[in-house]
């Protein structure tokens, strides 16, 4: 049912995009994400530019935007950019 | 009294009699709340969708076509970075040897085996996908998105016949789910087991009931007695999402030594804290917490980096069932729960002494 079979494979596929009304805009994103190893997740905030970057996983499709040159990020954040679930995403 | 004040729209929307909601990861404890008259939902985030789609038969098998729900956590965020393995390397030496002194201060053993640090691989996206598509599948009446906004999976549910509710911390992200179409919002305060924002539930449910509408909005963190649910009722809630009251249930699968720490637990035994995984969460303290609590020690990394550390604490704590070193996510309300209760009393336990509050206010001597 789950498994990795071509049916299961094409509903799961990404594909990647650009949207060019995205690109240069000021956003914030309410994060975060499950823990790995625990039942547990965590919540994580970051403000930043989108690059118009975006990736689409399966269908119907879930968008992810590309966010970066990060103004605000969790304390430690080793990384300057981050994906960001569409519907997380607040445009400034 | 006019009517029964415990008869809300979540009870009306769900077919239920009491407006509770079990937030729970044990089977068991989710027939026993379903078949008290009440509702539960079952955490799935780190099972693979076999192990999913086997649960939700164990489930429907013991409730007699009684709805129940299914708990998600759909990232909303994801570094650029692969996999665990190849971070190791950038923990700085600091951290490293912080945690090395905290393993010879408290006599931490070696964990049994390997160190489990995800069986997945890492929550990502696809991941989330496979794991939703069953809930899609399987046609599972309630599905509720524990972090991330459900919107895009909307559609697809509703068409099943699939309510999906939204587990929310600040009032945008409620704004943003309630017009997308959820069918009930969960706003969940500081107070709560797990991960929480950082408003509290006294202050984000009526700020949240101000904006829903006719959307159901239920009630969660520190909820733990029929008083904080006549209370949260009275806030402008439909009904109330628990996970802390039911861990100490008699039917509940968390280690013996687990439930007799959350009975002795009050309030001040729990901490919101970043030293797990980098996350805020709330757990009980533990001497991993307390030591990242001191002046001294250095800032908890972010994640998954700071995971990486202390996932070799946890797994020796749980291996060797140590009590002086375990620990478990608990909210606030851990203080009110005392004593080993079958699930269903438990229900029936919360459903009287709301009933008795509502009366208490409206009687001559309020
Ligand atoms: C042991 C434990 C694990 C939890 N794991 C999750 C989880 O995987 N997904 C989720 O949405 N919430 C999780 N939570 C949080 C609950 O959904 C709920 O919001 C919280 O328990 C409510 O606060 P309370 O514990 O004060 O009742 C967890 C709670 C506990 C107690």
């Amino acid at each position: 049912m789950s498994d990795p079979d071509p049916a299961a494979s094409s509903r799961h596929a990404s594909r990647p995009g650009f949207d060019a009304s995205r690109a240069g805009r000021r956003a914030e994103c309410d994060g975060g994400g499950g823990v790995p190893g625990t039942r547990f997740a965590g919540r994580e905030e970051f403000a930043g530019t989108l690059t118009g970057d975006y990736v689409d996983h399966g269908d119907p499709p879930w968008r992810w935007y590309l966010l970066a040159e990060l103004e605000r990020k969790p304390e430690g954040y080793p990384g300057d950019a981050v994906w960001c679930e569409s519907g997380s995403l607040f445009l400034s | 009294m006019p009517r029964d004040p415990l008869r809300t729209k979540l009870c009306d929307m769900l077919g239920i009699e009491y407006p509770i909601i079990a937030f729970t990861h044990c089977k068991d404890v989710a027939v026993a709340v379903i078949n008290a008259g009440a509702f539960a939902v079952l955490g799935e985030a780190m099972h693979t969708p076999d192990e999913i789609a086997a649960d939700i038969r164990w489930i429907r098998e013991r409730i007699d076509g009684k709805p129940y729900g299914i708990d998600l956590v759909l990232p909303a965020s994801s570094p650029l970075e692969g996999g665990l393995e190849d971070l190791e390397s950038k923990i700085p030496a600091s951290h490293r040897d912080f945690a090395a002194g905290i393993a010879k201060r408290h006599d931490v053993p070696e964990p049994k085996g390997p160190v489990a640090l995800h069986r997945w691989g890492g929550l990502n996206q696809q991941m989330a996908r496979a794991q939703l598509d069953v809930v899609l599948d399987e046609r599972v009446p309630v599905f509720t998105s524990g972090l991330g906004n459900p919107a895009f999976i909307l559609e697809a549910a509703h068409a099943r016949g699939i309510k999906v509710f939204g587990l929310i911390g600040k009032k945008r992200q409620a704004e943003r789910e309630i017009e997308a179409g959820v069918d009930a919002i969960i706003a969940q305060g500081y107070d709560a087991a797990g991960h929480t924002g950082t408003i509290g539930t006294f202050s984000i449910v009526p700020e949240v009931a101000a904006i829903a509408g006719n959307t159901p909005v239920i009630a969660g963190g520190g909820v733990t007695t029929g008083r904080h649910l006549a209370a949260a009722l009275c806030l402008g809630a439909s009904g109330v999402w628990t996970g802390t009251l039911w861990l100490a249930s008699r039917e509940s699968d968390e280690d013996m030594i687990i439930k007799e720490k959350l009975l002795a637990a009050s309030a001040e035994d729990t901490t919101h804290s970043r030293s797990v995984s980098g996350m805020t969460m709330r757990t009980l303290k533990c001497p991993w917490t307390e030591e990242w609590a001191k002046p001294d020690a250095p800032r908890p990394l972010s994640a998954p980096y700071q995971m990486l550390l202390s996932a070799r604490y946890t797994q020796a704590a749980n291996d060797h069932r140590r009590e002086d070193l375990m620990y478990e996510a608990a909210g606030q309300g851990v203080g009110f729960v005392t004593s080993m209760k079958p699930a269903r009393q438990i229900v029936f336990d919360m459903v009287e002494e709301a009933l008795g509050a509502f009366e208490e206010r409206v009687g001559d001597d309020a």
